[in-house]
């Protein structure tokens, strides 16, 4: 596939091995990223020419192994096989030189020519690790070179021993051999393996039969296309069983120990250690971060201080972005003719769009601040302090953050489940975010308790927060053990070293984050806004002049006792008939039919056929239900003082009551959440989990509503 | 004896992995295998997880993971 002229280039090694500033100073500003067919894991590739030759490097991601556990090295190890690139660069972490060798072995049983850039020698060689790359290369059967990504040294000498290597292409990696008992099976399988021809061309036989060995779930996916695939699975399974008949361990196990077995003999040649032992930055900055005591109240802190910068000083540019968008409305208004036209812009696209939009400063603060945190090592010592309590509920100590995040707005939660690496735990987390009461439900709750629980209004808002909560982390307990289930994920995670995080790798996080959210905004979003202005607006409702006439007259007989101006009274007036005709105008839409004819539904929940509608508008975004009701119970939204009046016309509603008020909060806070969260939650993790979502929450929302409501009914409460 | 049986501070070598399948497997990648040395750092809250020192890094594995590794404790004076 590739010409002489260009060199493609795999990089990989493990997580924290310094990979990204190899990547980013070999290719400098010449980089795009994609994503994987169907995953959302980042794929990122760059340039960079070395003396005449163009290479492309494939910024593979981070793993410690190659075996079918995450995303991530299912994605490495499929795109050196399917994708064959000319060479591997294996980056290995010296002052972690064990593990790190152990993922080199496994890139050279592929059978791509690997180079190793033996990285961070400096710190090494500070904790008293000294390598002789010459005599650990020669062991190993691959040049290694070594390099300090972050100053940029020894990459010139990478490249060369790149080149040197490629003048020898067609010579293969020397590979390990993992003892008679194990390597009499692998000849076995081979042999079986071979009588496929186009099998054999497509995956490196050797390579295929180790993996079954080590009874790796993805090989024997992939053994399925063989022309005798049955008979192949079925002497992997005999081997496998002679295997662990032998060693009275599992083969997997076992084929692991050869090569740390292989590891420590080359380290034992290769590398000295002097006794100098400096106790590192890190080990200091551990013993106060997650000592057994301060360890939480530290990550309650440190979490308390990202909601309050995020929302606080979020809050201003949210505030600019909405005075912006108000004006371009009113720009429209002012510009265009009244009309379908007016509306739609104003109202639909710019309303709507604009909405979405100024939400943008919150995540880029929110994740300028988890960037932080991330890049820096915190966040697994995050995920250590609470993963007992999360544990218990089936979810994983690093479900934690995204579900904190949660409370702000579950956009962003739902990406930040990402860390995740196990598909089960992320989607568990990603279906239950919706579940933690959101930013934008507060206004909401906030308008229900002031006009119906003004002496608890606090405590009722609180109390949706911690229902919330339990209602999240009740499902994750229910869903673990049913539609989830699976082998407990293990806990087995690296605390790695504290690092300064650098702006490039923060920048880098927080622009992925905002244009996904900016992509979403300006297609799926606005697709959306346009939609629900549409039903909101269409059909028209008949024009009655004369009612509105009589009407005028009705309110103007109620002032004519005022005492008012003339002038005051006709300004009056006016807002009674405007406020009037949009309520008929809701009512005659599709959404207010809609409402009526979802009444039925709703009406065992103590719903009307207004609260019908309102649940609808929610869809777009929830704070939109103020504002709907705003509409419906003909209250001007754009007077001063709105909510007062909009408590007064709740409260003397004799169909509304603080039970339905507190079923309709309860409703709100369950339901399916927004169309931004919902694009979100299909672009991670797809549609099938998208519709459990919508169907889970929906009926979840109306089971709990109907009990709620009929019990306090019969109980009398609040009625 | 296993790593959960060990106290903080406590040092060990590594003898085997019990646990099978992919828990197994990953504890034996993050360099679990026999003849490893390492240490129990500190444990959380509640005694779970645990921090453990090997091959110069740190790694955290919940009880239930640490029951899995069989170990020989090492005095402070070296000696099994």
């Amino acid at each position: 596939m590739s010409t002489p002229q260009t060199l493609r280039i795999g990089l990989a090694g493990n997580p924290n091995c310094g990979k990204t500033t190899i990547f980013n100073a070999l290719t400098g500003s010449h980089q795009k990223v994609g994503n994987y067919a169907g995953v959302t894991v980042d794929k990122k590739e760059g340039h960079c020419a070395w003396k005449g030759i163009e290479c492309i490097i494939y910024d593979l991601p981070g793993t410690y192994s190659l075996t079918a556990y995450s995303i991530d090295e299912v994605i490495a190890r499929d795109f050196i096989i399917h994708e064959k690139p000319d060479i591997i660069i294996d980056v290995i972490d010296a002052t972690n030189i064990e593990r790190n060798l152990n993922l080199c072995l496994q890139f050279q049983e592929i059978g791509i020519p690997v180079v190793g850039a033996l990285n961070i020698v400096d710190q090494a060689e500070w904790m008293g690790i000294f390598v002789n790359e010459k005599i650990l290369g020669e062991l190993l059967g691959i040049p290694i070179v070594k390099t300090i990504g972050i100053k940029g040294k020894g990459l010139d000498a990478l490249l060369d021993a790149v080149f040197d290597r490629m003048k020898r292409a067609t010579t293969p990696d020397r590979f390990i051999t993992y003892g008679y008992e194990l390597e009499t099976e692998v000849n076995r399988l081979e042999g079986v393996i071979k009588k496929d021809p186009v099998f054999s061309s497509l995956y490196p036989v050797r390579w295929m039969c180790i993996k079954l060995l080590e009874n790796d779930k993805n090989a024997f996916e992939k053994i399925k296309t063989h022309l005798k695939g049955d008979r192949v699975k079925k002497e992997a399974e005999e081997s496998i069983a002679r295997i662990e008949g032998h060693f009275g361990r599992d083969a997997g196990v076992v084929v692991t120990e050869q090569r740390y077995a292989y590891v420590h003999g080359a380290v034992t040649e290769a590398v000295t250690r002097t006794d100098k032992k400096n106790k590192s930055l890190s080990e200091k900055i551990d013993t106060v971060l997650i000592n057994r005591i301060l360890g939480l109240p530290l990550f309650l802190l440190i979490l308390w201080c990202i909601f309050q910068i995020t929302f606080t000083v979020g809050q201003i540019p949210m505030q600019w972005l909405e005075v912006l968008f108000a004006a371009m409305a009113d720009g429209v208004h002012a510009w265009l003719p009244p009309g379908v036209l007016q509306s739609l812009l104003a109202d639909g696209i710019i309303g709507g769009v604009g909405g979405v939009l100024s939400f943008v400063p919150l995540i880029v603060i929110l994740f300028v601040l988890l960037s932080f945190l991330e890049d820096s090592g915190y966040m697994a010592r995050a995920a250590f302090i609470t993963d007992k309590y999360l544990h218990i509920f089936g979810l994983h100590g690093q479900s934690f953050l995204p579900m904190v995040i949660g409370f702000g707005c579950s956009v962003p939660a739902v990406m930040a489940a990402r860390t995740l690496k196990n598909p089960k735990d992320r989607i568990l987390t990603v279906i239950v975010i919706p579940l933690m009461s959101c930013g934008a439900k507060l206004p909401v709750h906030v308008l229900l308790a002031a006009a119906f629980f003004p002496k608890n209004a606090g405590n009722v808002v609180m109390s949706m927060y911690l229902i919330g909560v339990g209602l999240a982390l009740s499902s994750a307990f229910v869903f673990r053990r049913t539609v989830l289930r699976g082998e407990a994920t293990p806990f087995v995670m690296e605390l790695p070293p504290y690092r300064m995080p650098t702006v490039r790798g923060i920048g880098w996080h927080v622009w992925d984050k905002t244009s996904q959210y900016l992509k979403k905004a300006g297609t799926i979003l606005l697709a959306a806004s346009i939609l629900i202005w549409a039903i909101t607006t269409f059909p028209k409702p008949h024009d009655n002049p004369v009612r509105y006439q009589k009407e005028a007259m009705i309110f103007q007989s109620t002032l004519a006792t005022s005492g008012l101006s003339l002038t005051a009274q006709d300004s009056l007036i006016g807002h009674h008939i405007q406020t009037l005709k949009n309520s008929d105008a809701i009512s005659a839409s599709i959404a207010g039919r809609a409402g009526a004819v979802i009444e039925p539904v709703v009406r065992p929940l103590g719903f009307d056929w207004k609260l019908g509608v309102a649940v609808i508008t929610g869809f777009a975004a929830k704070e939109v239900v103020v504002a709907t009701l705003g509409v419906l119970y003909k209250v001007d939204n754009t007077a001063h003082g709105e909510n007062e009046t909009l408590r007064h016309a709740l409260r003397s509603d004799p169909s509304f009551s603080p039970l339905i008020a507190f079923v309709l909060m309860l409703f709100m806070l369950i339901v399916a959440p927004c169309f931004a969260a919902l694009s979100t939650i299909k672009a991670e993790i797809g549609w099938k989990w998208l519709w459990f979502e919508i169907v889970f929450t929906c009926s979840l929302a109306w089971g709990l509503c109907f009990l709620v409501y009929q019990t306090g009914k019969i109980l009398g409460i609040g009625a | 004896m296993n790593i959960a049986d060990l106290k903080n501070g406590e040092t060990f070598t590594v003898c085997q992995v019990m646990i099978r399948g992919e828990v197994g497997k990953r504890l034996a990648d993050m360099g679990f295998t026999r003849g490893v040395a390492g240490t129990v750092i500190r444990s959380a809250l509640f005694g779970d997880p645990l921090q453990v020192n090997i091959l110069n890094y740190n790694v955290s594995l919940r009880k239930s993971e640490a029951r899995g590794v069989e170990v020989l404790s090492i005095d402070t004076q070296g000696t099994l």
